[in-house]
């Protein structure tokens, strides 16, 4: 099965930089649009957003962590 | 016979062909969820504006019992009409007839309506619905593919072309709407694919359905063949009828004039971008802030999102708006932005449609896979985009305007005509950081707390260079403005530069990177 990437429910690094907050929790709903993680990187406070209505799976990352590109930092159901 | 008896065999006959490929398909087309090609033309055309001709076109194959069979219009409609009174040429392939399968006779029909739009110098609007090629007219129809795909390059830049998903679209038949310049898909009906899921199957042993591999979603927000996406026929049509608005028939006219609006005052100006270069924010309601009426229409909304094209309205006139997005991946340019703010551009300029590029830009995305994707062959695109257009560019430096990202965003010495930049913008060859870093190298490593000395020359080197003003003293930009004067400067600057002469040395055409 080729790799559908429509409705992505892996949030992943763009590029290499630091968490600065998380502000979502394992189990809480998230409506598309909510902020979950906010990455520092490419001179940016990136807000990484829910793409859909749907609650939170996994969270792998703290504020501090420095993440690598592609890491996963947040899982959605 | 009487005229009378012959009146009434014109309207047989005409009743005939209305028919298309009868009841059975036509509640076919129906239960897929489809309008039929005659309700699709009258859906997006004025009221009673459409002549429909060829009506009476028959096949000729012979071979395989083509002979015998009657296919009506052979399978595509074509026709002029108007949309908001401005004239268009249409076609639109009718599946409920033979598949809408491309033969000889009904590539014919299409050829002659592009002809026809071309000579009249109106745009053209083909809705695809085809099974393909129709494979009992063997090698005619591949003949027709290619008398379609050469008309398309022969009228690219002359006339508009825009081309409706609105069906199946596969193998060879997927080039026209690639050579056109607006693609619109509405989900679940659109499918645009090279080989389709049997031959994927069969060759490498992959399984993926039509709407994966290419349904209207995945060219809308994967692989950016598509300009526009809807979820309904009739939506879609709408999007069609306002971009008609937006651009002028032709090469050789302006687009249509409305009424000059003030933007609404909900999007105020001077309180969308924050002052901390950190914090994003959504660069599309500064566009707002600034157009008339605050309407911005935008294209590939959904794809490349870093940067943001589309069309709005200053002082009733069509400008082309292109702008890097902070809110998504930073703003950084990379191949796919790149791509697509450089067609855009090159869109505009063939359409006599000024630019205005709003910059605020943290530079490149670094990346082994970017490198390696040839974001130096796709970057610069751009470059030679902004550099070839000769329509009035106006820039205007929100924020952070850095390196090589400067230099691509319509900058002055690919020759905007207008730069302005507000307070807040940092135009510098790299961010402090990574300056202070480099310049101050010795100083650092040398200091008793080397943390300390480096803090101290980012704040030191910020301070210095990220401002307008190192490039306002060297007329690098025009002036620096208070947010609230970008509109009043923009329609000043289209006004000035509505003569605007960009005399060229003649070449046969370029080499752009493409």
């Amino acid at each position: 099965m080729a790799i559908n990437k429509l409705d992505n429910k892996q949030l992943t690094a763009f590029i290499p930089g630091t968490i600065v907050d998380v502000k979502v929790k394992v189990g809480q709903e998230v409506k598309q649009g909510d902020i979950l993680v906010i990455l520092d990187a490419m001179k940016m406070h990136n807000r990484i957003l829910a793409p859909l209505n749907t609650t939170v799976k996994e969270i792998n990352v703290k504020p501090g962590d420095r993440v690598n590109k592609g890491f996963v930092m947040v899982v959605l159901d | 016979m009487p005229l009378k008896n012959k009146i009434e065999e014109l309207k047989k006959r005409k009743e005939e062909a209305l028919q298309g490929g009868g009841e059975q398909a036509v509640a076919k087309q129906v239960a897929m969820g489809k309008l039929t090609a005659r309700e699709r033309i009258i859906a997006l055309l004025d009221e009673d504006s459409f002549n429909e001709y060829d009506m009476f076109v028959e096949h000729d194959a012979r071979d395989f019992g083509m002979d015998g069979k009657v296919l009506h219009g052979d399978g595509v409609i074509i026709g002029t009409g108007t949309i908001y009174g401005a004239p268009v040429a249409v076609f639109a392939q009718d599946f409920t007839v033979a598949g809408g399968s491309l033969g000889s006779m009904h590539a014919r029909k299409i050829t002659k309506i592009m002809d026809y739009a071309l000579r009249m110098r109106i745009p053209i609007i083909g809705i695809n619905d085809s099974g393909g090629a129709r494979i009992q007219e063997g090698v005619n129809s591949l003949a027709g593919y290619g008398e379609i795909f050469w008309r398309n390059t022969l009228s690219s830049g002359i006339i508009p072309q825009i081309s409706v998903i609105l069906g199946p679209c596969a193998g060879g038949a997927v080039y026209s709407p690639a050579l056109t310049d607006f693609v619109f898909v509405v989900d679940k009906i659109s499918k645009m694919f090279i080989t389709g899921p049997e031959v994927i199957k069969s060759v490498l042993g992959e399984e993926i359905s039509q709407e994966d591999l290419g349904g209207a979603r995945v060219h809308a927000q994967i692989t950016g063949n598509a300009h526009f996406y809807s979820e309904s026929e009739f939506e879609c049509f709408e999007q069609i009828k306002k971009l008609i608005t937006y651009i002028p028939w032709n090469n050789n006219r302006k687009a249509r004039k409305f009424e000059s609006k003030e933007p609404k005052t909900v999007f105020n100006i001077s309180e969308i971008v924050p002052g901390d270069p950190k914090q994003p924010y959504d660069v599309r309601n500064v566009i707002r802030a600034i157009v008339d009426d605050s309407d911005f229409f935008e294209i590939q909304e959904m794809w490349a999102g870093n940067i943001v094209i589309g069309f709005g309205r200053l002082n009733g006139e069509t400008v082309g708006f292109v702008a890097n997005q902070p809110m998504v991946m930073a703003g950084v340019l990379d191949v796919d932005s790149s791509d697509k703010a450089a067609r855009f551009i090159r869109y505009c300029d063939a359409f006599n449609i000024p630019l205005c590029t709003l910059v605020d830009l943290p530079g490149y995305l670094p990346g082994v896979d970017q490198e390696h994707a040839g974001v130096i062959r796709h970057g610069a695109k751009l470059l030679y985009a902004y550099s070839e257009a000769s329509v009035p560019k106006m820039t205007v430096i929100l924020r952070k305007a850095y390196g090589g990202g400067y230099i691509a965003m319509s900058s002055r010495h690919l020759r905007a005509d207008f730069v302005f930049a507000w307070p807040g913008a940092e135009i510098a060859v790299m961010g402090p950081e990574g300056a202070a870093n480099i310049i101050f190298r010795k100083e650092i490593t040398e200091a008793e707390s080397p943390e300390e000395m480096r803090r101290q020359k980012v704040e030191e080197y910020k301070e210095k260079f990220a401002n307008p003003y190192v490039a306002a003293a060297k007329g690098y930009i025009d002036t620096v403005i208070e947010p609230e004067e970008t509109r009043k400067l923009l329609l000043h600057a289209l006004e000035v530069s509505s003569t605007k002469v960009a005399d060229r040395p003649f070449k046969k055409h370029g080499i752009p990177p493409f």
